[in-house]
């Protein structure tokens, strides 16, 4: 039974449709991937940044002008004043009426009053609160309207529709607070914002310089970005060495044999072990069975991140070696060096190119790596180490930051732009390794080609 | 002329016996370092074993693998796996659907049907899902389509039936109506033929209609679920495939190729009928070993499957919570740590040890089918 000529070129064309498809669903997967990171990554840096934002770096880290920020500071405390006036005499209004009267406001006036001391910090006359993320307002623009937004409206449940779930209906706290001293705060609020708060467009460089405070409420991420790169370094430090010369031995010494095979099935077995089985390993070996550490450490960390980038380097590194040609070390023999002295001088230098690409390649692994550090050398909250205490602390470290930070942190959603902030640093770290890695070996080609 | 030579041409025995030692040492140490991976390996296996044992000697077998009860913080503790195995077996499936059709298509055209300009442009695209951590993976599986999911579920799940849907019904009517018009007259067989399409045409778009609109009913409970990270899995496991497989198929070499289109085959057919079984080792290798990379995930899994050790109520719905081996691993270890010596510190190793064994058994099987692969192309 055979098909009809047309058929098999439709056949064929489809095909031809089919892969492209495919390729283009592999880059319509790279964009839902990289777009969002990209996005609101850069909404860390760049942001509308308030009033509160430029007192907490005055206070804290002591960026800015003293004098312009008390003076802004001072214009919107003016602004605010209605505000709470507004409160103070609701206060003095509710205290002075009947018991029914006060448990009818009370409740909601609790949460009205929560709102405004999230949206521009503690009330003027009350104590200072002792948690820093409650000692100023909002910071950034894009939480001031949902702060606004909790503080005008109320959330109701609709259950009336008994065939579907239950829907979200936002319900304005204005009219229950009508005909009293609170009803003007409303609108004046609402009104007013801007002034209160004077937003203004910020680009906040120091993200990647300032420590967080108070769990990442407020500042940056720079006790992350050195924890990754003290641990990537470390796991270099190791790597390197190893690697290359276990990669001479393999491709200038061994002679293949029941010995090497072993060893190539052992280096493709580590290279195939699942991560997480190495952070068991380094808790197991390097902590609890060689202390290398009293508890958890940068020193173990590198070790384990080594032991798993160990594989790539050797991989590249041999395949390196291999390509250099042949005649470059039958010359150097013929001049009469020596066996090691030809791989020093002349092969290691010629495949130096490509066991660069391979180290750069392995360093963006062992950044990007979470599941060996989680239990060998990462912690949630922790100030940027010295050099010395890389031997016995442990250090907070991007990759296993941003997931503490979505997943167990007290406020997930008002850090949001903390995680993306770190995701996006991350992601671009080990793009730009694998872009150079890239770029050295479009150099190796050209210059083999010529 | 030259100055005569300060040392003499000729080494003497002593040194010539002082550059052999050299050399012989210079070997030595290097074959001490090269044995430092060797070590490793084995001090993992050594390491896992070692704390695995302990679990199955205090605990057995049986409840391990058989019972699907996991509660290691009750009083009295219970260490049924078999949910969190499934759970793991669940997303590695999931994953392998997703990655194998697009992997291995991915494949075949970046080797036969893109032209150079695009293949430079793909494949440093294909670098960059393999470069990205994969805590970025689990974080836009838990924070960007965890919700998308939740909230519009079963309207995503309709649009991805009408697209799967459509191309296959499209080629598979046009293929049928072809087949049954061969029985009419040659004069006649185009117009049989389109009266044919269009009755196989109106049944599939009624059927597909039919099924987006069940998908369309569907309410998913929890956005992570298995099927968000056996999609986040299936991408990253991508790559991997994409090139093994795609080193397979140019290992098959241009003769086998050029053979088939002299024989006035189109590309299609030579790629399906001649190319993919030539280097089908290669391929299954490659499947093999983007499955490996799946099973050991850990932090996709543990942001974005739900962490629910239960076995879905149909077995196949993949739109419930899981709970894979890895992410029992990494979440448990944390308070494990603090009673070693217990069962709950052993059994994560138990679940250590299984995992190192299945990717060793992977690794070894891709090994072998790879040297076949070889072997067979003529190396």
């Amino acid at each position: 039974m055979s098909i009809h000529l047309r058929t098999r070129h439709l056949l064929d064309r489809s095909f031809t449709g089919v892969g492209i498809v495919s390729i283009a669903l592999l880059a319509a997967s790279v964009l839902l991937l990289l777009a969002p990171v990209v996005v609101r990554g850069i909404g860390a840096f760049v942001f509308v940044g308030t009033v509160e934002h430029r007192k907490v770096q005055l206070d804290r880290f002591g960026h800015g002008d003293r004098a312009a920020v008390q003076a802004e500071a001072a214009k919107a405390a003016l602004a605010r004043t209605p505000a709470y006036t507004a409160v103070a005499s609701f206060e003095t209004w509710l205290a002075t009426n009947s018991f029914a009267v006060q448990q009818q406001y009370r409740a909601e006036f609790k949460e009205v009053r929560a709102a405004l001391c999230d949206l521009l910090g503690p009330m003027p006359d009350k104590p200072m609160p002792a948690l820093v993320r409650l000692q100023y307002g909002q910071t950034r623009g894009d939480r001031v309207q949902v702060v606004l937004r909790d503080l005008l409206y109320r959330e109701e449940w609709d259950y009336s529709d008994p065939t579907r779930m239950g829907t979200k209906k936002l319900v304005p706290r204005a009219p229950a607070f009508a005909g009293t001293p609170l009803a003007g705060l409303f609108p004046c609020v609402e009104q007013h914002i801007d002034a209160m708060l004077l937003p203004r467009r910020t680009f906040y460089w120091q993200f990647l310089t300032d420590g967080s405070v108070d769990a990442h409420f407020f500042g940056g991420i720079m006790p992350e970005l050195l924890g990754t790169f003290y641990l990537t370094l470390g796991a270099m430090l190791f790597a390197i060495p190893i690697g290359v010369l276990s990669a001479v031995y393999l491709s200038e010494y061994a002679r293949e044999g029941r010995v090497v095979r072993l060893i190539r099935t052992c280096m493709s077995t580590l290279a195939g072990v699942p991560s997480i089985v190495f952070g068991l390993f380094g808790l197991a070996c390097f902590i609890n069975t060689l202390h290398v550490s009293p508890s958890k450490s940068v020193l173990a960390g590198s070790l384990t991140l080594g032991l798993l980038v160990l594989p790539t380097v050797i991989r590249a590194a041999e395949e390196a070696i291999k390509s250099v040609p042949q005649t470059y070390r039958e010359a150097a023999l013929s001049l009469g060096a020596g066996k090691w002295h030809t791989t020093a001088t002349v092969v290691l230098p010629s495949a130096l190119p490509g066991i660069l690409t391979g180290i750069v390649i392995s360093m963006g692994r062992a950044a990007g790596e979470t599941a060996p550090i989680i239990f060998t050398a990462a912690v949630s909250v922790g100030r940027p180490l010295r050099l010395w205490e890389v031997f016995s602390q442990p250090t907070p470290a991007l990759p296993w930051n941003i997931y503490n930070l979505c997943t167990e942190h007290v406020a997930v959603d008002e850090i949001r732009h903390v995680q993306y902030g770190m995701l996006l640093v991350l992601v671009a770290l080990v793009l730009a390794l694998n872009l150079a890695a890239i770029l050295v070996r479009a150099r190796i080609a050209r210059s083999l080609k010529t | 002329m030259m100055a005569p030579a300060k040392r003499s041409l000729v080494m003497s025995a002593r040194a010539g016996r002082l550059q052999r030692l050299g050399a012989t040492a210079a070997r030595a140490l290097l074959l001490a370092v090269t044995l430092v991976s060797v070590l490793a390996v084995l001090f993992i296996f050594y390491f896992v074993f070692r704390d695995a044992f302990p679990f199955f000697r205090l605990r057995g077998f049986a409840e391990f693998f058989g019972s699907t009860r996991w509660y290691p913080s009750n009083a009295q503790p219970e260490f049924g796996a078999a949910a969190i195995f499934f759970g793991s077996a669940l997303v590695t499936l999931g994953a392998a659907i997703v990655a194998m059709p697009l992997g291995i298509t991915a494949a075949v055209c970046l080797s036969d049907i893109l032209p150079f300009t695009a293949r430079q442009w793909a494949k440093p695209m294909i670098e960059i899902l393999a470069a990205v951590p994969s805590v970025a993976y689990g974080f836009i599986a838990m924070v960007v389509v965890a919700p998308l999911l939740q909230a519009h579920g079963g309207a995503l799940i309709a649009a991805g039936v009408w697209m799967v849907g459509v191309p296959v019904a499209g080629l598979l009517v046009v293929v049928a109506s072809d087949l049954l018009s061969r029985g009419t007259v040659s004069a006649r067989r185009g117009g049989a033929q389109v009266r044919f399409a269009l009755m196989l045409g109106c049944m599939a778009i009624a059927g597909l209609y039919l099924l987006a609109k069940k998908a369309s009913g569907l309410v998913v409970p929890s956005g992570t679920n298995a099927f968000n990270v056996a999609v986040m899995l299936g991408i990253m496991a991508l790559p991997t495939v994409v090139s093994v497989a795609e080193d397979a198929l140019q290992a098959v070499g241009r003769d086998l190729r050029e053979g088939s289109y002299a024989l006035g085959a189109t590309r299609a057919e030579t790629m399906l009928r001649v190319v993919l079984p030539a280097a089908a080792s290669g391929v299954t290798a490659a499947v093999i070993l983007g499955i490996m990379r799946a099973v050991g995930e850990t932090m996709v899994v543990w942001m974005a499957s739900g962490n629910a050790a239960q076995i879905p109520h149909p077995w196949y719905n993949m739109l419930m919570p899981v709970r894979t081996l890895t992410a029992t691993i990494a979440g448990d270890m944390g308070e494990a740590d603090h009673v070693t010596g217990s069962a709950r510190y052993h059994v994560l190793f138990a679940m250590a040890l299984s995992l190192l064994a299945v990717s060793f058994l992977c690794n070894f099987v891709s090994e072998r089918l790879m040297w076949r692969a070889r072997r067979k192309l003529g190396a």
